[in-house]
């Protein structure tokens, strides 16, 4: 089922979360929301839920009108956060939830719905925990069986409210796979929120990137990733380096280096800022010709694992930079801190300074990308 | 297997805190029971017998004991409903309505009654209006419902209420995804996860009623054999210096009130066994 978001706006009280949302998402694609936390993210996923009202805007499912629906007549499946099992009952009463609670009419009987219910427990492989309460289960095994349940009533959409936030790094990741796994088998239309960019760009087939109830940038994750809409964007998904710097008449000057900025052809003076991916820097030991490096001194190293992580000093104004390479190239020239080096930007993106903007913190996390 | 009395545990105190704890209960609670075993003791086997099975005596058993059930029933269910309005709905005076609920613990029972008495009198406020359609309740077994209701109130709400208050929104709302009308997710979902709280409150009320005294003699018109309370006959008794009577008596209704909570509690038990929250 394809879904259509038109002009979608939400307040509560004076807070803005939904500010003009539009959005297409296609049949049977898999789209993470993304973005900070307040970002109405999980506002818009509830609302397509039908858990939340919008103050206006339309939501259309396959063409249709769906706004009015209650959120038992919309046939969306949803998995929260903190997986919302019902603690009383066994897993297998969990699953067969949605089944029992059918209209008399539509309800299956007794043989058809434990059949279901096995065959939903063999696909997230927990079989052997029909019998157990949601309390004797790990994290990992509560979100499986609250996706279980919500694919019970055979969904058209499956709505994911950060499923996998409340789970340790290394559960996360497998699940996550599993997801997209399970997500290849079915070709369910789903839709995900998260706060983790890692986690959008590893399973999702497009990626929309949300920052104060607006949507910034939708696209593939490598479009998202190597060609940011914006600054936002570009702070938000890995790991960059910022590089003050004024434009002026089609050229920006960064410190010592001085970059071709044709599409800035009437600026004047105006503060800019440059963004540099970690990974998209070259370390010179002397400086070349033509105003194209800036120079700096290396002031830690970090081996971490495959890659080499190196921070620099920036001469001209002691801001940090972050470099990383393979430890390869390392090893042909291995710097050490204290080092003279000149910094050689392989590729950056340039964006002019515009107060009108809030530019959201640098977001050195560590994750890695 | 050896047997052990005390599981080793890094919480300190065990031996002290237990000490304490038999102390304090045979202080408060064994020792002035047991002496009301003790002076029934002065009886025979025959003459306690025939005590405590006399017709008047059988009929103000079956009175408290019923009036307590039907009055800690309607508790259950108004209780639950309140319960949940307090949780559920935000509306202009619901801290004064929350604090009311409290009102019948703090009133002194005597002053319950005689309210309680004068407005269903038959020319009371409610009593008159009852009257009319021929239903009289002061001085009826039904007045000592009323009473049994009035000061079992709290109860149930008050277990209810934090229980309520813990059931998280998002599983309802699972529910409603999964397609559950209200009525549904209200059956197989809200009323499982506060069924053992609604049972402890229904255990606490109907032990408040089957000892409630004071509200109930105002109102009940305490006619032998129609409208008499177990606890004021051994009132009565006592005044008439009957005392192994009345401690005979007391004695039946303690081991009848602990062999019914006794079996509410293991109902509890294997309640939370079947369902192991």
């Amino acid at each position: 089922m394809s879904i259509a978001i038109r002009a979608l706006i939400k307040r509560f009280g004076h807070f803005t979360a939904l500010a003009g949302i539009n959005l297409d998402i296609q049949t049977g694609e898999l789209v993470a929301l993304l973005g900070p936390s307040g970002c109405g993210k999980t506002t818009l996923l509830r609302i397509i839920a039908g858990l939340e009202n919008a103050d206006s805007g339309a939501i259309q499912f396959d063409g249709q009108e769906a706004g009015h629906r209650h959120v038992r007549d919309r046939n969306v499946g949803f998995v929260f956060q903190h997986y919302a099992l019902f603690q009383h009952m066994t897993v297998f009463e969990n699953i067969a939830f949605g089944l029992r609670v059918r209209p008399r009419a539509r309800r299956l009987g007794e043989i058809q719905i434990r059949a279901k219910v096995q065959e939903l427990l063999s696909l997230i492989q927990l079989e052997w925990l029909a019998g157990r309460y949601p309390s004797q289960l790990s994290g990992g095994q509560r979100q499986r069986i609250a996706l279980a349940r919500a694919l019970a009533v055979e969904p058209q959409v499956l709505l994911l409210d950060e499923p996998f936030g409340a789970l340790d790094t290394k559960v996360r990741k497998e699940l996550r796979r599993w997801l997209r796994r399970l997500h290849d088998e079915l070709h369910m239309t789903s839709v995900f929120v998260t706060h983790d960019q890692e986690e959008a760009l590893e399973v999702a087939d497009r990626i929309v990137v949300m920052n104060h109830g607006q949507i910034e940038q939708i696209g593939s994750p490598q479009e998202v990733y190597d060609t940011p809409a914006t600054p936002f964007v570009y702070q938000f998904l890995g790991h960059i380096n910022l590089f003050k710097g004024r434009a002026h008449a089609g050229w920006v000057r960064l410190g010592g280096l001085r970059v071709p900025a044709p599409e800035y052809q009437n600026a004047k003076h105006t503060p800019a800022m440059a963004y540099v991916r970690p990974h998209d820097i070259d370390l010179l030991r002397e400086p070349e010709d033509g105003d194209t490096t800036l120079a700096a001194t290396v002031s830690r190293v970090s081996i971490l694992g495959s890659l080499v992580r190196l921070e620099l000093l920036q001469q001209s104004d002691g801001e940090i930079a972050e470099v990383e390479m393979t430890r390869e190239r390392y090893a042909t020239d291995p710097l050490q801190p204290g080092d003279a080096v000149f910094v050689k930007p392989r590729q950056l993106r340039i964006f002019l300074r515009d107060d009108s903007i809030d530019y959201p913190p640098v977001y050195w996390n560590g994750g890695g990308i | 297997m050896q047997f052990r009395l005390k599981q080793r545990s890094v919480l300190p105190g065990f031996n002290l805190a237990l000490g304490y704890t038999l102390l304090y209960m045979s202080l408060i609670v064994l020792i002035p029971l047991s002496a009301a075993f003790i002076k029934t003791a002065d009886l025979t086997w025959t003459e306690f017998w025939a005590v405590v099975t006399t017709p008047r005596v059988l009929a103000s058993y079956r009175l408290t004991f019923g009036a307590s059930l039907i009055a800690a029933l309607i508790n259950v269910s108004a209780g639950l409903v309140i319960a949940w309005v307090l949780v559920r709905y935000s509306f202009p005076g619901k801290r004064l309505v929350d604090a009311m609920v409290d009102l019948p613990f703090a009133l002194p029972t005597a002053v319950a009654g005689i309210a309680l008495t004068a407005l269903y009198a038959s020319n009371g406020w409610i009593g008159s209006v009852l009257a009319l359609i021929g239903i009289k309740v002061a001085f009826t077994p039904l007045g000592v419902v009323v009473a049994l209701v009035f000061i079992s109130l709290p109860f149930v709400i008050r277990t209810v209420q934090p229980v309520l208050e813990d059931l998280e929104a998002e599983v309802e709302e699972a529910a409603a995804c999964l397609g559950a009308t209200r009525w549904q997710t209200f059956r197989w979902i809200i009323f499982p996860a506060v069924r053992p709280a609604l049972l402890t409150g229904f255990t606490l009320a109907f032990a408040r009623c089957i000892g409630e005294y004071g509200s109930v003699i105002f109102i009940a018109g305490n006619l032998p054999m129609v409208s008499e309370i177990t606890p004021l006959l051994i009132v009565t008794k006592l005044e008439q210096y009957d005392y192994r009577g009345a401690t005979a008596i007391a004695v039946v209704m303690l081991v009848i009130s602990f062999l019914l909570l006794l079996l509410i509690n293991l109902l509890q038990w294997w309640s939370r066994q079947r369902h192991a929250i």
